[in-house]
This record gives structure tokens, sequence and C-alpha cells, in this order.
């Protein structure tokens, strides 16, 4: 007792940053009054409450146990929020089957158990199935290869 | 009596053999693609759509039907299996059924679902045939102001949803109130928070919100460790339920399914409501509140009948009105047009065989669900014994398939991978994502209809306590607020927060 | 897997040897339809229909894809930067005309951006009322309007909606200042106006016809040049005294600029076999409305009608002052 909850401290503060950040940015929007409100209303309204409520938790953060920080997945956090964004990037110019090969692959590399040969054999097991499921079974609009591949063959 | 024989054309449509075999198929594909990560039942629906569009119109929306059930089926599976819902319902069931499938008792709690599902559709089911005209009535009787009061009434609540302190709930309520902001304002065209970027002008993905928020945040968190591991933290428990589990669940399971159906009427987003308020319900009248978020029984049977009844009974104003009640019901009117059936008020009375078949075959359909779903359980718990380094490779790339499957949005992905940081962050500071989803949810609906509200009443704000409706939740809200502040509960949930660090 | 390979060389060969081949054959492949709306909406169907009729036609599978999003506005923009190759086109209505002034930092120039297959239909809309409001026909309706304009609601489907079009229409025609209410789509809109939470709303027939049929909602008059086949005895607006209030939900198909004229030829004859079929005018009637003469179905027409468009509604939407970006 007596020492800081890190945790709870921290949480409090991103509270108060993000409702800081809504906070300003409602400021560029038309309030309106109560009785019509305009847009940036109920916005203000919400980031002042969010601002008060991560306040009052950094300051209860002070009156609380200590809990011990654990390690942060760096490595999962690169892979794993990469896979979606590359899959995004890709999917339209590199084409279906590509891209979710690629995007499988990348998020195997999360982990550290998996050797190089065997993520690429999950990767193209997926790429299989996913390409038969969505693509030839249920006929989804994706385009199997994209453009790029088209110029690369050229 | 005219029940009687409606019922009987109902049967004797939907139990022609091929419409039975239309419902089957529909089942069986639904909870097949819904059970894919990232994919709830909306996605699946949007993607099985065309193949339905080749059949009769009865068939065609017998199996849509088929498909939308399996659909939340197979979206609750994998909310318990890998805590990635799909919808906002399976948010809930994820909380306390994937903590249990931790525990070894997956097969419990799919058991669990899958029971409480079909119990409460049987019962929907019935009140749909029965009572659907007068049901209609009620839901009429809601205006911007009684809807304001309603999601009010749920956002309050949402805290009983985090078992931590509720501060950090409201908050998290809070949070989620102002990413449901973002987009373009439906009042005065002004975007708000969308830095620009025109694909977020209808506002930001759900299921990329859930499946970032839940499963992503997750799957961080496994990879934090050593991976050659499971899931499953113990050993895998009896794949059934014992006796007292399902002693345990009857209650949540009867009311669940009343508060369901109630809310499932209401078109414009009270179904939304019915698995939350249907957590926060259990949670309160349990004798051990502490177990809630820890792996109760009574926090998956009750949400799961909630959830189904509620999906049953939104069918009801688009059988009697002709109106959608949520994105599903609107794919299922689009399903009709192109058959050439406009649903309108006339639709039982026009096309008899169709909307006795419609209602018919949700209880076959459940009932097939049932049959197909409890010998599955084995083999979904199965995966759960594949190791984690294989699994979630592949949950990526069906979550991200799932989530450009929605509005084929690149956007939506990069939002994946936003929530997705955002989810372990709040992971790590001891944050629960479900009051966050739960004013996601609400966050719209709420400012619309207080605006709404606001115009219709001429800017008089006492419309809120001069309507019945309106003032009974109000009131009800304020009891909630008042049973959630008294000191003994506080206490309790000090209690609670002390013993779970 | 090697026929997608074989499929990928073939495509890239296509493109080396330039237009005139690739036309020749086309189609030779699965097309794209992007309809710029959520799956099962209004345009939706019209677009499946049309895809499915233009498919036979065509001996290739036309696929519909909704990318929904910002009124219209996302589908048509990837359309704009799709590869002009005639196998990616877009179902877009009277939004590609409105957008051009409802938007004011749109990425594309909807005048320039795209070649012209042909005009699909043109739905009418109805202007309606809850059941129990008091004027009881269209001459009722503009008395009322003239005390009671302040507290007479009207809602409409969002902004850049057809309800808000008709109703900015509208309102502009009776010089009334009504109070808009906006919900967040159709359905939520015509909820509240069978609950008789608000007083008037004027939406493509497709939505209202079912309702005024069914007696839980009133017609006043169509916005429709002549009388509706479904409802003989509605007046239209033009009758009502309101001629600036016609207006119809049209629709048009097509393709990215720069997409060879054999292609888009090809697609606007298919469209015209399809839009003279009995089969697409039986299924449009349902919905209240009818296919375009086959005339109608060309790059021309679809050319002069969005240009009169937008014409038009520039100084509506300025008067209004309501922009969606």
């Amino acid at each position: 007792m007596g020492s800081i909850n890190r945790a709870d401290l921290a949480a409090g503060l991103v509270f108060v940053i993000i409702g800081a950040v809504f906070g300003l940015t409602s400021l560029g929007l038309d309030m309106g009054s109560t009785l019509r409100m305009g847009p940036g209303y109920f916005p203000m309204l919400l980031s002042v409450l969010l601002v008060l409520l991560g306040g009052a938790i950094c300051f209860n953060s002070f009156r609380q146990m200590h809990i011990a920080v654990e390690p942060y997945a760096w490595r999962g956090m690169v892979f794993i929020l990469g896979a979606p964004v590359f899959f995004g990037l890709t999917v339209r110019g590199l084409g279906f089957v590509p891209s979710i090969f690629l995007t499988t692959l990348l998020a195997a590399f999360a982990g550290l158990k998996l050797r190089p040969l065997q993520a690429v054999l999950l990767a193209v097991a997926v790429t299989l199935f996913c390409t038969l499921v969505f693509s030839v079974a249920l006929g989804l609009p994706f385009r199997r290869f994209g453009p790029w591949l088209s110029v690369v063959g050229v | 009596m005219d029940l009687f024989s409606n019922l009987a054309l109902g049967f004797a449509t939907a139990a022609s053999p091929e419409n039975l075999l239309f419902c089957l198929i529909g089942v069986i594909l639904g909870t097949l693609i819904g059970v894919l990560p990232g994919i709830g039942a909306t996605a699946t629906i949007a993607m099985l759509l065309p193949i339905t569009f080749q059949l009769e119109p009865v068939s065609s929306l017998i199996m849509l039907a088929g498909i939308y059930y399996g659909a939340q089926y197979g979206g609750s599976t994998t909310a318990i299996l890998i805590n990635m819902p799909g919808e906002s319902s399976s948010a809930v069931t994820a909380i306390d059924g994937y903590q249990l499938a931790r525990q070894g008792k997956a097969g419990t709690a799919l058991a669990v679902a899958a029971l409480g599902s079909f119990f409460a559709g049987t019962v929907a089911t019935v009140l749909v045939a029965v009572f659907a005209p007068p049901l209609t009535v009620i839901a009429l009787k809601f205006g911007a102001a009684e809807y304001f009061a309603l999601m009010l009434l749920g956002l309050v609540s949402a805290i009983a949803l985090a078992h931590g302190s509720i501060l950090k709930a409201l908050a998290m309520v809070v949070l989620g109130l102002l990413l449901g902001v973002v987009g373009t304002d439906i009042y005065t065209g002004t975007p708000r928070f969308t830095f620009g970027i025109t694909a977020f002008a209808d506002g930001l993905s759900f299921v990329a919100l859930a499946v970032g928020l839940f499963g992503i945040a997750e799957i961080l968190r496994n990879l934090e460790g050593e991976q050659d591991r499971t899931i499953l933290g113990a050993k895998l428990g009896s794949l059934f339920p014992s006796k007292a589990d399902l002693k345990a669940m009857v209650a949540p399971m009867l009311r669940g399914t009343a508060l369901g159906s109630a809310f499932g009427i209401l078109p414009g987003g009270g179904a939304v409501l019915a698995s939350f308020a249907s957590y926060t319900m259990e949670k309160r009248l349990s004798d051990h509140p502490e177990e809630f978020g820890k792996g109760a029984i009574a926090g998956v049977a009750g949400p799961e009948s909630a959830n189904n009844a509620g999906a049953q009974t939104s069918f009801i104003p688009l059988l009697t009105l002709g109106i959608p009640a949520n994105p599903v019901m609107a794919l299922m009117v689009g399903a009709m047009i192109i058959q050439g059936i406009v649903p309108g008020p006339n639709v039982a009375t026009d096309q008899p065989a169709l909307f006795w078949g419609i209602i018919a075959s949700m209880w076959i359909g459940n009932l097939m669900l049932i049959v197909l779903n409890l010998p599955l359980i084995g083999v979904w718990v199965k995966l759960l014994k594949v190791p984690y380094h294989l699994l979630f490779p592949i949950i990526m790339a069906f979550c991200s398939i799932g989530v450009y499957s929605v509005n084929s949005n690149v956007y939506d992905l990069y939002a994946v991978a936003g929530f997705g940081l955002l989810g372990y962050i709040l992971l790590k500071l001891r944050c629960e994502p479900a009051p966050l989803l739960l004013g996601f949810v609400l966050g719209p609906l709420l400012e619309e209809n207080l605006r709404r509200a606001m115009i219709l009443g001429r800017g008089d704000p006492t419309v809120f306590l001069t309507r019945p409706i309106s003032a009974t939740l109000l009131a009800l809200t304020v009891i909630v607020l008042v049973v959630v502040l008294m000191p003994s509960v506080g206490k309790k949930r000090a209690e609670v927060f002390t013993e779970s660090d | 897997m090697a026929l997608h390979f074989k499929f990928a060389a073939i495509a890239a060969t296509a493109a080396l040897m330039g237009t005139s081949a690739l036309a020749q054959g086309f189609p030779d492949r699965q097309i794209t339809m992007i309809v710029p709306f959520a799956a099962g909406g209004p345009t939706d169907t019209v677009g499946r229909l049309i895809a499915e009729k233009m498919s036979a036609d065509l001996g290739q599978q036309i696929i519909v894809e909704n990318v929904g999003g910002a009124g219209g506005t996302l589908g048509a923009g990837q359309v704009a930067e799709a590869e002009a190759d005639g196998y990616t086109i877009l179902l877009h209505h009277i939004g590609m005309a409105t957008s051009a002034t409802l938007y004011r930092n749109l990425a594309y120039k909807p005048l320039d951006a795209f070649e012209y297959v042909g005009l699909v239909t043109e739905v009418p809309m109805t202007l309606v009322a809850r059941q129990d409001f008091e004027p009881t026909d269209m001459a009722g309706l503009l008395t009322y309007l003239k005390d009671n304009a302040e507290t007479t609601t009207m809602a409409n489907a969002g902004i850049g909606s057809a309800s808000h079009l008709c109703g900015m229409l509208f309102m502009q025609a009776v010089e009334a200042p009504i109070v808009t209410v906006p919900y967040k789509g159709t359905g939520p809109a015509m909820t509240e106006l069978l609950g008789g939470q608000i007083d008037l709303m004027c939406d493509q027939t497709t939505n209202t016809a079912e309702q005024i049929k069914g007696g839980t909602i009133k017609a006043y008059a169509t916005t429709a040049p002549a009388r509706l086949d479904i409802f003989p005895d509605l007046q239209t607006v033009a009758e009502a005294g309101l001629p600036t209030m016609e207006v119809g939900i049209w629709h048009g198909l097509y393709a990215p600029k720069g997409t060879p004229a054999e292609a888009t030829d090809r697609l606007s004859a298919s469209l015209q076999k399809a839009l003279a079929d009995p089969d697409i005018a039986a299924k449009f009637g349902e919905l209240g409305t009818q296919p375009v003469a086959a005339d109608q179905g060309t790059p021309a027409a679809l050319k002069a009608k969005l240009e009169g468009e937008i014409t038009r509604w520039q100084p509506i939407i300025e008067t209004a002052g309501v922009y969606a970006d």
C-alpha cells in the first residue's frame, strides 16, 4: 500500500490524452446550443467527461497496490498488426492469392516457434483453403491475381 | 383457430423436402462460414446472399434464415474458442465463454450456448407467430425520446460488464461513445474525427473494432510468453455440461429469453442491447457476481439466449411492417425484392405461405442447429489443441479476409491494426474492452436520438419526461444508478477487484 | 493454381497487345459491377437484376460488388481509379450528379472520370405522410403548410439520400420552412413515419408503394411526369402546381475513363437488350419503376442526363446550404 499503481496511472493518462485530442478536435466543430445541438456538442461533452474520468483514475492510482509490469509482445505487435495492414495495401494490387499468402507468412513470423519452411507450408495451405472457399466456392468478388503482377509478367 | 391453420401452412411449406434441404444447407454453410474468425453474421450473409438468388422465393428466404442462425451460432463459437466475436452480441458471450474455454470447459460453454439458443429460439418463434401484430404496435410507440432513454439505461447498466474498477469501466464506455461518433454527422453532414479519410465517413467498422479489441489484443497477449502452448490453460474437461451446469443455466436462460424477445422487437437498435442487458442482469442477480468475467455459466447462458431470442423477434418489424430492424434484415429485404416480393404491411395476407413458411423454418432451423452443433462441439474443442504458433497466422488470415469482405474497404483493415494496438495497450493497463464496445454501438444511437428528440420536441427538454415510456425508462435508469453506487455494492466490487489482482 | 497463373499470363499478353485485341474478344472473363451502396438496397437490387440479364447476353458472369459508404462516393471513386479495360463497371444513381455539388472535395470529377454505358431506370418518388396527418390531399397540404410549416416535420434518410433531395425540392417549391429531421437510412425514417412520430416524407416509390397499398401511410402526389400505373388516382406534382418538384432517381451504368469504345459499346448493346427484356420490365414494375426506353440505354443519353442533372442540382443544393463533406 501507499505505492503507485502504474497500470492505473498510465490508463488514466491514456484517457486524459485521448479525451484532450478529441476535445481539441471538437473545437473546430459547431457546438450549437443545448436545444439545437451542433455536430461538436456531443463529442465535446464526452471529451470533457473522459478527461475528468482519466484524471480521477490517475488520482486513485496513488493509493493502491503496486502491480508488476509484464513484458510487451514487441515482435508480435510488429508482425500481427502488420498483417492486416499488408493485406489492405496489397489485396487490390497483387490480387487475393499472393496477398493472403504473404499476409499469412507475415503473421507467422510473429512467433518464434515456427521454422521458415513450416511457415511457408502453412501459408500455402491457408492460401489454398481461402482461395477455394472464398473465391471459388463463394464467388466473392476478389481478383485472384492483380494488375501489379501482369506488369511484372511482361 | 386461424393460428393453427396458419402454422400448419407454414410447416407444410417449410417441411417440404427441398425446403428442408435448403434450410439444412443454409444452417451448415452459415455455421461453417460464421465460425471462421472475424466473420460474423452480417459478413456471412453478405457473402452467401448471391447463392440464394437462384432459388424459389420461399426456399431462398428459408435458406437465408438458416444461414442467419447458423452464422450467429458460428460467431458465438469463435467468440468462445478464441475470443474473436464478429458481432456485438457475441462480444458478450466472449467475456465468460473464452474464460471457460481457457479453463478447459469450452465444450460446456458451447453446449450451454447451443441449448440456450435453442430454447430461446423456440419460445421466440412462438411469440412471433402469436403476437407479431400487437408487438408491432408497441414497437411503433418508440420514438426518439424513448430510444434515448433506452440507450441511457443500457449505458448505465454497462458498468456491470466490467469486473474491475467502476471508474475505468465508465471511462471505457465514454471512450467507446467517442469512437462511435467518428464519421459524418447525419444532421449537418460535417465530417467528425475522420482525418480527411473519406473511407471513415460512415463511421469506424464495428467488425474492425471487435476483432481488433478482443481478438488481436488477445493474440498479442498470448505472444508475450512461450509460444508452444495451446489456448487451453488447463486440462480439457468434459465436453458436455454437468448436471450442476445445466441447473445453473435454467434461470439465466429464461430471463435472457424474455429480455431478448422484448428488445428484439424494437427496430432501430433495440436488439443490440439484449445480450448486454442480460449479462448485467445475471451479474446483479447472481449469488456469486465475482465469478462473472472468469467463466460464469450464467454469463454465457443468459446473453446467448437473449441474443437468439432477439434475433428471432427482430423478424417481427420485417414481417409485419416490411421494415428491416438491422443490417441483416436489410439483406433479407434485398433478397425478397430480388425475388419479386416487396415486403410491406400486407406480406402476411398476400403471401401467407411465405410468411408462415419463414416462421416455421425459424424453428426448424433452430432444431437443425442443435442437432448439427452438439456433435460438432467435439470437433471445435479439438481446435484448441492446435499449437498456438500454427493457430494465430490462420486466424490473422481469416480475420483480414472477413473484415475486408464486409465492405471491400481497405481502411477497415488499417482500423483493425489500430484497434488491435489500442486493445493491447488497454489490456496491459487492465481496462476491459466490453464496456467500450457497448459505448461504441450505442454512441451514435444515443446522440442521434437525443438530437432528434430535441428537434421533434421543438427544443423542449421535458419531452423525455412527458412521454410515459421515456419517463419510465429514465426512472429505471436512476434506480440502476443508485443500485450501482450504493455503498454495499461498492464494497463488494472493491473486494472483487482486490481478489482479481 | 496453374490455371490462375496461365490466366494472369493471358491478361498480361492482352495488355501488351493493346486495346483492339482486348476488345475483340470482350468480354473474355468475369466482369465486376461495383454498386456503391449496401447489398439489399434499392440500387443494389437494380444492379443485380440488370447484371443477371447482361451476363446471359455477354456470355460472361457479371458479379456485383457492394462498396458502400459516403453517399456512394467511395465506390464511384474506386471505379474512377480502376483499370479502364471494361471489366470494372459502376452502377450509380442520381447521386453521381448531386455529389458533384454536395461533396466539395471529391477525389474525382463526376463529369471527367467516367465513360458512359447507358441509363437503366428512373424510379419515381412519392410524397407521403403519416396516416393521421390532417391534410387529406395535396391541395389541403399546401393550404395547411401556409400556417403550420414551422410545426410540420419531414423525415429524410440522410444527407444526399433520395428522400433528402426530394425534400429539398419540395421545400423550395412550396417556400415553407418545414422542420427537416434526418435519419440513418430509409428503414428508421419509415418506421417513425408509420409510428406517427413524424409528419412527411418524400421517398422512392420502391420504399413507399407497399405501405401506401397497405394503408399504413397516405400519399399526396408522385414526382413522376405522368401518373403511376400502380396508383392511377395519385396526382402528379405538376398537376398539383409544383412542376419544379418533378424528380426521379435515375440509375446509370459507367466505366472508368479511357475504357475502349469497343468495350463500352458492347456493354451498352447488352444493356439495351436487357432493358427490352419483358422479365426486367416485370421485375422493375414490382419496384414501382420501369426500364428506360431502349434509346436511353446509350452512352450519349447518359452523358446528357448527367450533365443536365449536375447543372440542375447545383443551385438547389447551394440554396439549401447543406453539404455532405
